[in-house]
Order: C-alpha cells, then structure tokens, then sequence
C-alpha cells in the first residue's frame, strides 16, 4: 500500500480547485502554444515533404505538397509574424515560382532580423526582371540579369533558375548562329555551365545542362560523362531525367559510330554495366520507355 | 463473360468522367491514363493536382535540341522516317524542328497526358495530323479542364480510380496492356454513345 503523508493528503485537499484551474490554465496554453507552432511546424513539415518528392522527380506531389507549406507559412505569419515563418514563405513561393511574392516575403523577413532577407529580396527581384523582359522579348538585358545573379548570387534556388535560362537563351543565340560566332557563344555557356558544375559538384541539374551544351559541340564522349553524372547525382523533375536518358542514348549511338573497335569495346563494356544498375531494358532502352514499333 | 476487376474499374472511372465531361469525350483517356501513370508511380502520395498537367519539358527548351538530335529522333524511328521522308532526305531543319517540338513530348518522353490524347493519331502512325492539331488540341484540353467548376469533384473522382487502380496490382501487369484496355472501353463507351 502507498504511503501518504497525512500532510500532503491535507495539502492535496485543500489545493484540489486550484489544481483544476491550474490544469485548465495549463491546458488552455499548450492548445494556444500547439496551435501557434504547429503552422510553423506543418510548414517546414510539407516544405521538407516537397524537396523529399522533388529529388525523387514527384514533380505533381511536390507542388501539392509546397502548396500546403504555403498555406500553413501564410497562417503562421498572420497569427506570429517572425524571421523564420517569412523565410519559410518565401521559401516556398520560390518554389512555386511567385516571384513578387518571394520577395516581400524576404523584405518582411529581413524587416524581423534575418541577415540575408534584403539580399535574397533583390535576387528575387532581379530574376523576376529578368523573367518579364524575356516575355518581352528584351534578350539582352535579360541575359545580363541572369549572368550578373550566376555570378553573385549564393542563393542557390536563384542561381539555379538563372542558370537554366542563360543556357537556354545563349541555345537559342547559338542554334541561329554559324561558325565562329556560333562556337564562340557555345564556349560562353559551357564556361558557365562548367564552373557552376565546379562550384556545386553536387548538383546534377548543372551536369544536365552542360551535357546539353557539349551535345550541340557534338562532344559525344564528354556529353555522356555529363549525362551520366546528371544521372547519378539525381535530376529535379521526371521530364529532365528522362531527357537526360535520351541524352545518354543518344550519346551512345554517336559514340558508336565515332570510336574505334578496341575503343568502342572498352566503352561498352562499361556502358553495359550502367544499363544493368540502372535496370533498362537494352542499351538504348531505358526501363520507362514504351517498346518501340514499326 | 464475367467483367473482370479493371474492366469494371474502368468503366466506373468512364461513368464518373461522363457526367462532369458528358461533351468532352476526348479527355477520358488523358485523364485515366494519366491519374494511372501517378498512382503506380506512387502508391503511397495521391497528387492532388492530376490535371495540373503541363507539356512536357518547356516548350522552348525542345526546341533547343541540336540538329543532329533532332535528325537521329526521326531516323531511329521506322515509322516517323517513313512519315518524315521527304524533309529528312531534304534536311529541312526549319520543318523538322517546328514537328520535333510536338512529338518529341509525347514519343521521346513520353508524357502520359499527351500520349493518350493523341492515341488514335499514335495507334494509326497519322504523325502528321498530331504535329497540326497538337496545338490546337492541347489548349483546347487545357481551357476545358480549366473551365470546370466543380474541380474538387474531379480531384476525388480520379483520386478513387487511381486508389481502385492500384489496388488491382496492376504493377503487375504491363502498363500498355492496362492502357489498351483503358483505350477499348472508352471507345465501346463512346460508340455506344453515339449509337
């Protein structure tokens, strides 16, 4: 049998209403604490969710899934306005690519202690420029935001987006270009996509673009190393990476045609334990591809 | 003969497609076929959004692809090169490359979407009539998607086909085998429709 001290059986008495209240009192905060952080909570939970999808190229579940972290920020800062619910929101509208957005979202949290918000603000921005002068057809200037953001920003969602449409942009100049000028401008974008690569080893959607830019220098071999890195490392969305397989492909069947016996042997022989990790069909099959006809 | 699982499964998607699209046939299949392609693809996580589908890879990105791609795409394929064969023969990249940007999404990568909206173009080899409808038909699709007002309906109407789907293991059997039978019931549907 327990023992009670008589003392404390008296005291548990005489307290019991005050225990009440003090259990209702502190009920009523952990509901009021629970409801202030679980939005913030929620937030970086369908936030991480999202990156988790985007890395395995869940493209739709991924933006369902930042729609959500939107949603929970956006209550966040209504209810208990912070450095870290408007870094979170502007986090998220980046990802869903609502630009203006993004950035007062980065002012505001600049405005309530975080650093770097004012910087990030102004890279926000600037790509947005960027962006709407591309809709108006403004190339250069376009061109010139994006390499000035390549080149300062250390703020990766900008700089990757930066690099995606300097690389497209300086294609398109390229694919309407002959000769030197045409290499010329081919070098430019591999330069930069090369040194992006360098700076974030990484990050395979920079493989991916410069394996796109070796491809139009028909460097078949240096195209497929890059490819394959891209593949390795992981791509954002499900489009690019089976792209990128095509890529690999295509590389293959030029290489084919390009090396010698012995070095076409060599080549093959590796290339065909990729196929096998990568479980494809054949060498110019990859596992999501529908079988060919006709 | 008894309806097997799928066919029922099915034609109960068909049932519910039909009363929120009763004039828009054509969509069926894009739809079932891509809610299909996302649920085997993830079992676990329903996209919300199935219809917040997009053409695939940036349409001006596809347009960037080096000549000899563009050449290779063409020639590796039996039937498009038959199709193809006066601009191959020609090299009329400026032809080649406006075509390539319409294929290569639904024959390259393949976009579960586009690949069913153009499956009796796909089914009949007529590459031609999908490269001067694609645009056509493509915004079409979006602006009759995006018209609808009821769109949480439609969400949990494919979520619970895509749910039945997947619960049919259907991992296990050939995705094109199920297609086919998505593609035949539909077009019994619509014959019947059409009386």
């Amino acid at each position: 049998m327990d023992k009670v001290c008589p003392r404390e059986k008296a005291v548990g008495l005489k307290k019991g209403p005050v225990d009440f209240f003090l259990l209702l009192l502190f009920m009523f905060c952990f509901a009021l604490f629970s409801s202030c952080v679980s939005h913030l909570r929620e937030a970086k939970l369908h936030y991480t969710q999202g990156q988790k999808y985007s890395r395995l190229y869940q493209t739709e579940d991924a933006l369902g899934s930042f729609k959500r972290a939107l949603e929970e920020a956006e209550h966040e800062v209504s209810k208990r306005p912070s450095s870290q619910a408007y870094m979170l929101k502007g986090m998220t509208e980046l990802k869903l690519k609502l630009w203006q957005d993004a950035e007062e979202s980065f002012r505001l949290a600049h405005s309530h202690g975080f650093e770097k918000g004012e910087e990030w603000a102004q890279q926000v921005s600037l790509l947005g420029l960027a962006l709407s002068l591309e809709e108006l057809w403004v190339e250069d200037s376009s061109l010139r935001i994006y390499i000035f953001l390549i080149e300062k920003s250390k703020f990766s969602p900008v700089t990757i987006l930066a690099a995606q449409r300097y690389t497209d942009a300086m294609l398109k100049k390229a694919i309407h270009q002959e000769g030197k000028e045409r290499e010329k401008l081919l070098a430019s974008a591999l330069k930069t996509a090369q040194k992006l690569s360098d700076e974030d080893l990484s990050c395979g959607f920079y493989h991916y673009l410069r394996s796109q830019i070796l491809s139009h220098l028909a460097d078949y071999g240096k195209s497929f190393e890059s490819a394959l890195m891209a593949k390795e490392l992981g791509l954002p969305t499900e489009e690019i990476l089976r792209d990128n397989d095509l890529q690999i492909v295509y590389c293959y069947q030029r290489l084919k045609e390009e090396l010698s016996s012995k070095e076409w042997e060599d080549f093959r022989e590796k290339y065909m334990e990729w196929v096998k990790k990568w479980k494809w069909k054949g060498p110019e099959a990859p596992s999501w591809q529908k079988e060919r006809q006709g | 003969m008894p309806k097997s699982s799928l066919e029922k499964t099915v034609e109960s998607g068909i049932s519910f497609l039909s009363k929120i699209f009763p004039l828009q046939s054509y969509l069926y299949f894009p739809l079932l076929n891509a809610s299909l392609f996302w649920a085997i693809k993830r079992t676990k996580e329903w996209k919300e959004k199935i219809f917040s589908w997009k053409v695939w890879l940036d349409p001006e990105r596809v347009k960037l692809k080096p000549d000899d791609f563009i050449l290779s795409f063409f020639s590796d394929n039996r039937a498009l090169m038959r199709c193809f064969e006066p601009e191959i023969r020609k090299k009329d990249m400026a032809s080649l490359r406006g075509s390539f940007a319409r294929l290569y999404p639904i024959l390259g990568l393949e976009d579960p979407f586009l690949s069913a909206l153009f499956h009796e173009e796909m089914e009949s080899g007529d590459y031609r009539k999908i490269v001067k409808e694609f645009d056509q038909k493509v915004i079409q699709a979006e602006k009759d998607i995006s018209e609808l007002k009821n769109q949480s309906k439609l969400i949990r109407g494919l979520k619970d086909f895509a749910g039945e789907m997947v619960s049919l293991s259907l991992e296990l059997i050939s995705q094109e085998k199920v297609q086919k039978v998505i593609a035949e019931i539909i077009k019994k549907h619509v014959r019947s429709k059409n009386g």
